[in-house]
């Protein structure tokens, strides 16, 4: 393991873009890293809004045209190595609100996310489960530390 | 001459924030407009996260229709699915059982609970108190697993459906014994915590004549919900309710209208509810839980308000062999809005996001207006 990935594994930043979903997958988030209950910080893994600063990308809600170009920019600010995880239902196939009426697509959706910006990480649920979301994480992370 | 160098030395400026910003959570868009470092003007600008709920409902079975309005708003998901409900329970004149009824508002008196808690863990977060934010989560997740364990889902939980409540969230005596036991805990917690908060001199300082939204102010710019009960009118939509006509509870209200009464409106009101929730569990009445004996028929444009923890929720459809029509949906944060931008005016810009938080903004089920251009 190199210096740079021991330092990096000793300080994980997750950023959190909201992109039109319903806030219900984005509080689990929250609640996942700042409650006590689950307490993702214990882990060293803090949360941030900072792409410049982040490692980890957490995106949730099915991308509304409005929202594609700042999710891009977000997307290319992050330093490399990055690892994206898709949260929610939203996130993942766009949820409820992709398809009109069967196949009538939406004019507002542009998602998911997967369409947008390359995913490394899928994590389902309507709304996320908090456990989910450290698992998803954690998977994520090999990503980051094994980088060269 | 003198007057001239003054008139240099003021800088006028635009800062905009937003539409992904640390401190805003949403996706929404706010410019400030300063002159040296007190704020002139505030606009904020949603629309972002518009997705077109009401179009994706319109024409769907009523049924489907009612379990997407959930979606709308992950934070009260209960009344949106509970307004959308009641609205073709009263075209449709569908009788709701009472044990329904009571089971109803403890979900929702549940979900104000949990509203206000994220509430005030955002606002201390937001004011840089981050151990308060911390255990108001932790007093938050008693809560959270209490709506879990009641409908299989801590966010999205659908307890109404068409006639009275899912089979699954009936409360037979062991989660009744959960419940109380949970309630006690959270009061005894929110009571500790209240007790630090108000006599924290710092917290006090930071948030005392912050964000001031006289009452004149609060009336002329249509606030509703507890924003407005901050400023001192007892406006309360539950006291009106036929659904609330058993229960016994205090309008909370608050004089002053700054962060610091914004809080404390929230914090007694939690205890509110949990004074409801308490009375629910003791006069639980016995019976079904679904009226199933109801026909469809063809109904013109109905409504309903209800007050959800944010303020005055309207819900108002026609239905037409079934399926939904004309469906329109107005929630508390549209016309808090104008309250937002008001409290940020002629405080010092490091204010704006508190004042901003203060009102309680959602603006994920806010957007729904569609802007239509003409050509
Ligand atoms: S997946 Fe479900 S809970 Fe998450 S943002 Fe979408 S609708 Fe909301």
């Amino acid at each position: 393991m190199s210096l740079k990935s021991y330092s990096r594994g000793r300080a994980v930043h997750v950023m959190l873009v909201y992109t039109g979903g319903c806030n219900g997958c984005d509080i689990e988030i929250v609640n996942c890293i700042l409650s006590p209950k689950f307490d993702a910080e214990q882990y060293k893994v803090f949360l941030t809004w900072n792409p410049r600063e982040a490692d980890v990308l957490v995106v949730t809600g099915p991308v509304t045209k409005h929202n594609e170009g700042p999710l891009r920019e977000i997307y290319k600010a992050i330093p490399e190595p990055k690892a994206v995880v898709a949260a929610g239902a939203c996130a993942l196939m766009g949820g409820v609100y992709k398809n009109c009426h069967g196949d009538i697509p939406s004019e507002e959706i542009a998602g998911p996310v997967d369409k947008i910006i390359p995913v490394d990480a899928r994590v389902p649920g309507c709304a996320v489960r908090p456990q989910d979301i450290v698992a998803g994480l954690v998977s994520a992370l090999p990503l980051i530390l094994d980088a060269e | 001459m003198d007057d001239d160098k003054e008139k240099q030395t003021v800088i006028e400026a635009e800062i905009p924030m937003g539409t992904v910003h640390p401190a805003a959570l949403e996706p929404y868009r706010v410019r400030l407009f300063v002159e040296d470092e007190i704020v002139r003007d505030a606009e904020i600008t949603v629309g972002v996260n518009h997705r077109g709920v009401e179009r994706i409902m319109e024409g769907l079975p009523v049924e489907k229709a009612n379990s997407l309005t959930e979606k709308i708003c992950g934070i009260c998901s209960n009344s949106h699915i509970w307004n959308s409900c009641l609205v073709a329970e009263k075209a449709l004149d569908i009788e709701v059982p009472e044990r329904a009824q009571y089971i109803r508002i403890i979900m929702e008196e549940m979900e104000r609970l949990h509203s206000h808690f994220l509430y005030l863990a955002h606002g201390n977060e937001v004011l840089g108190h981050e151990t308060f934010a911390m255990r108001l989560f932790y007093i938050r997740e008693t809560v959270m697993d209490l709506l879990g364990m009641i409908g299989g889902n801590r966010v999205q939980y659908g307890a109404p459906i068409l006639g009275g409540v899912r089979p699954r969230c009936e409360l037979d005596d062991k989660r009744i014994q959960k419940l109380k036991d949970g309630m006690d805990l959270m009061e005894e917690r929110l009571a500790a915590f209240a007790d630090r908060f108000v006599s924290d001199p710092m917290v006090m300082s930071r948030i005392t004549d912050v964000g001031v939204i006289s009452q004149k102010d609060a009336l002329r710019l249509a606030c509703t919900g507890p924003t407005l009960r901050a400023t001192g009118v007892e406006s309360d939509l539950r006291t009106e309710m036929k659904e609330y006509d058993p229960f016994e509870f205090d309008v909370i209200t608050q004089d002053g209208g700054d962060v610091k009464a914004q809080l404390l409106t929230r914090v007694f009101e939690n205890l509110e509810s949990i004074k409801i929730i308490r009375q629910a569990i003791r006069d639980l009445p016995d019976g079904p839980i679904t009226n199933r004996s109801w026909e469809m028929k063809d109904t013109p444009l109905t409504k309903s308000y209800i007050e959800v923890p944010r303020g005055t929720l309207y819900h108002s459809y026609a239905l037409e062999d079934g399926r939904v029509r004309h469906c329109v949906i107005r929630t508390p944060s549209m016309a808090n809005i104008g309250a937002m931008q008001h409290a940020c005016i002629g405080h010092h810009i490091t204010d704006a996001q508190l004042s901003i938080v203060q009102c309680d903004p959602c603006f994920t089920c806010t957007d729904r207006a569609i802007q239509i251009i003409k050509i």
